[in-house]
């Protein structure tokens, strides 16, 4: 008995330290509202609650004059993922009491939506918290109340579950259904992805490997995307997939797109503003502008794909209004040179790889000779000190000059003092003069 | 780089090897050097930390290319003062072609090879200029050629394109950069061993070379020299009559290299300077909800009888839902559900969670007193919960 208490005791610490460490994580703002948030009155039944709101006709006047449906459709609560848990009304709507409701004002209907915002909070903390970073939280506190709040995306009444708890990953079943739901505020952009080669896989046959809305843009802290910071970093989020050779291989894409893009004028320029100044703007392309934003098509695609000539043409005049029918080979769209594509890059690169050893390697094999034998001249001259020399610089003589040369050997020798000290050169008049002697250095 | 004949200066010690406009040719051309490869290598190396760092120190890639295009501006420029410099030794004062490699250089590398493998006792007889130098002197040459034409490729693509095919462009960034790493290289193992370490040449800085510096390095020449056969000046109208030649031929000349220069570096502006606009779709468009109908305003009902009622059915069924059946509804933590009333009764392992008109016995009463329950009731709502089991704990 007294185990068993104890063991109930340790598992409710231990329960309660977890319930206290999700509740103190997210911050003070979290805190601050808690605050406000007051305690639900848990006896209220879903039943109790529904015996009103679970029929037609109820309705608000709100501020503007427009009315508020009331009504909540019992099944639709009942078939989502907090009416199939078994959370209650009131978990959310904590403050309404019973009946007759505390007053509630609000301006007109948005209002209410963002006025009832925080309840998710209370269990969402963290996404909550990730959310108030996204460009649209920002937008709402700039004062645009169109920007999407928790239940512009999720829902209020029929908020579904999208994520495998396991995994974390995105259910295959909710893929689909993401850019329906950004479509509800991004309509011309959705239409857009629609007519890619992403969307149109997606909307055709549910392919897993194409990116929804959320792949490429975040699922809560969404960022703006139309920054500099998001344009120099957008090529390693379009090369999460297009380096894996897993996924690539399914299609016959090539992965080697990032890097060959890195190693061309556009892509080196780009990776080292990311590197240095990730927040500055350049003007050179990153993947999207030449492939397009959410139109991005097969690179096969008669009317905008990129191996289409005429296609690369219109795509680098964008950015380079003069060039002409040439030009867009200048760039090696992605292929590594090959005696079969782009042979003249292929060559010369193997030129130099063959004349670069050849003229260094002569170059260093002669210097490794000289010093060699300066070396072994050194040595010889210490061992046969002071060996008489007839040496006269001026003598044009093959003798003259080979003395000339041995002579020259020693101070040529790393060591120039112990040289002097070890073989002083016969007197020349030159090494007589201490200006000569100087210019040695 | 033909030359003037040496000529004594001063005393006989030491004799002019390079004059003054060589000289500056040379610095201006090591220092324009000097910052091309370093400006460049770190473009061909760039994703090295070293070449991060110093892109950094230059202000960035921008100014970094800014700098290497500067510096090959000047490069250019003391490549064509030195074309024209030459033409007017070899024009007007017909020096020898010194420069030029000769079957003899092929010669002293031959007996240099045998000295080096001690076969011979000395090395071999250079004149003005050794094989090294020449080697190095025409690589630059080479060097510089390869590199002002790719160059003008990489810089101005648009109108290369407009002669030549596409991949002219790219063969001309491999070559560049690749010709750019043997420069350095020659000049780091080759230049700096010849004339920095093996023992330090000034004469390109001060000009002069002493008679023994003389006799160690170029012998042949100093014998020639000393034997008088040298190159020597043409005589004074001879010379003017060239130079009334050379002139105009210089001006033109320097006119033709200098619109050419111009045009290298301001043909064309290869691509707009705005960022590309990136997506141009409307970024909120919203969709129009299906409205939903108009609700029909039907008056305010009664709350349903027995809703709210003081019994399981009415409160409490709700009340343990919502409060305790995370831990206790289908896990059953300690073996407590408390979903029915009969199982709340039957209770868990500690016993009956309610005993009812006995809250004192109730298990659950008796943990939820104790306090700190993690699901934890109100004490309004504990208080209604004990009322309820002295009231018998009716189900409905």
């Amino acid at each position: 008995m007294t185990r068993q208490v104890l063991i109930c005791v340790i598992f409710a610490a231990v329960l309660l330290s977890g319930a206290l460490l999700i509740s103190s994580s997210p911050g003070t703002a979290s805190s601050l509202n808690q605050e406000a948030t007051p305690i639900p009155n848990l006896s209220i039944s879903d039943e109790y609650c529904s015996s009103c709101h679970g029929q037609p006709g109820q309705t608000l006047t709100l501020g503007d004059g427009s009315t508020l449906d009331l009504y909540v459709d019992p099944l639709e609560h009942a078939s989502s993922i907090h009416g199939s848990q078994g959370y209650a009304c009131v978990q959310c709507h904590a403050d309404v009491g019973e009946y007759p409701h505390p007053p509630f004002q609000a301006a007109d209907r948005r209002d209410v939506t963002i006025q009832l915002n925080s309840v998710c909070q209370r269990c969402h903390g963290s996404q909550y918290e990730l959310a108030h970073d996204s460009v649209h939280a920002r937008a709402q506190a700039a004062g645009n109340r169109e920007a999407a709040v928790c239940s512009d995306c999720h829902t209020a009444h029929a908020v579904q579950d999208w994520v495998d708890e396991q995994t974390g990953e995105t259910l295959p079943e909710a893929r689909a259904i993401i850019p329906q739901t950004c479509a509800q505020c991004h309509s011309a952009i959705h239409a857009e992805y629609l007519t890619s080669v992403h969307g149109s896989a997606l909307t055709d046959e549910n392919n897993p490997d194409v990116p929804t809305c959320i792949d490429c843009h975040g699922v809560h802290n969404i960022e703006d995307p139309t920054t500099a910071e998001f344009r120099l970093a957008s090529p390693q989020m379009c090369a999460k997939c297009h380096t894996d050779p897993e996924r690539m291989a399914k299609y016959g894409i090539s992965t080697d797109v990032l890097s060959t893009y890195v190693a061309d004028f556009h892509g080196t320029t780009v990776a080292i503003f990311e590197k240095q100044s990730p927040d500055a703007e350049t003007n050179k392309p990153v993947c999207y502008d030449c492939h397009g934003v959410h139109n991005i098509k097969r690179a096969d695609d008669p009317e905008k794909g990129l191996q289409v000539k005429e296609n690369l043409l219109a795509t680098c005049q964008k950015c380079h209004p003069d060039a002409q029918e040439n030009f867009p080979t200048a760039w090696l769209s992605h292929y590594i040179p090959s005696p079969d594509r782009y042979p003249l890059v292929y060559y010369v690169d193997l030129f130099y790889k063959f004349l670069i050893p050849t003229v260094i390697g002569g170059m260093a094999f002669l210097v490794v000779l000289d010093v060699s034998r300066s070396a072994i001249n050194l040595r010889r001259r210490r061992q046969v000190t002071r060996q008489p020399e007839g040496m006269s610089s001026t003598l044009p003589s093959d003798e003259g000059v080979e003395a000339a040369q041995d002579a020259a050997d020693s101070p040529e020798a790393q060591d120039v003092s112990e040289s002097k000290t070890a073989l002083k050169p016969p007197p020349t008049p030159a090494n007589e003069n201490p200006e000569e002697e100087a210019d040695r250095g | 780089m033909a030359d003037q004949t040496n000529t004594p200066v001063e005393s006989v010690k030491h004799y002019v090897r390079f004059d003054l406009s060589q000289r500056i040719e040379h610095i201006v051309f090591l220092l324009s050097f000097s910052l091309l490869g370093l400006t460049g290598l770190v473009q061909k190396y760039a994703e090295s930390p070293i070449s991060q760092f110093i892109i950094s120190a230059f202000g960035g890639i921008e100014n970094t290319r800014l700098v290497h295009h500067f510096a090959a501006f000047v490069l250019m420029v003391v490549s064509i003062v030195h074309i024209i410099n030459v033409l007017y030794r070899v024009y007007v004062l017909r020096v020898s072609w010194s420069m030029m490699p000769v079957i003899e250089d092929f010669k002293h590398l031959f007996d240099d090879l045998r000295y080096y493998l001690g076969l011979r006792k000395h090395k071999a007889y250079y004149g003005r200029y050794n094989y090294a130098e020449k080697v190095e002197y025409l690589a630059v040459v080479w060097g510089t050629i390869i590199m002002a034409i790719t160059g003008f490729m990489m810089w101005n693509p648009v109108t290369t394109t407009e002669y030549l095919p596409g991949q002219f462009i790219p063969a001309a960034k491999a070559a560049h950069g690749a010709e750019a790493v043997l420069a350095v290289l020659a000049i780091i193992i080759w230049h700096f061993y010849h004339v920095h370490l093996r023992h330090f040449n000034k004469s390109m800085f001060n000009g002069k070379f002493s008679e023994e510096e003389m006799a160690h390095e170029h012998p042949a020449e100093l014998e020639q020299i000393k034997a008088g056969k040298m190159d020597t000046l043409p005589p004074p109208d001879v010379l003017r009559r060239r130079k009334r030649i050379f002139y105009p031929v210089a001006i033109v000349l320097a006119l033709i290299f200098g619109v050419s220069l111009y045009g290298f570096i301001t043909i064309e502006s290869t691509a707009i300077t705005t960022v590309p606009p990136g997506e141009t779709a409307e970024v909120f468009v919203p969709l129009t909800p299906t409205p939903r109908p108009t609700p029909t305003v039907a008056p305010s009902p009664t709350p349903g009888e027995g809703v709210a009622a003081n019994s399981w059915d009415g409160t409490y069924s709700a009340l343990f839902r919502n409060r305790c059946s995370t831990c206790h509804g289908t896990t059953q933590v300690g073996g407590l559900s408390l979903a029915t009333y009969q199982e709340a009764l039957a209770g868990g392992n500690s016993g009956p969670a309610i005993v009812p008109g006995n809250p004192e016995q109730s298990v659950l009463v008796q943990i939820q007193q104790q306090g700190g329950h993690p699901g934890q009731l109100t004490d309004e709502e504990l208080q209604q919960v004990i009322e309820w089991i002295e009231a018998g704990a009716p189900e409905n």
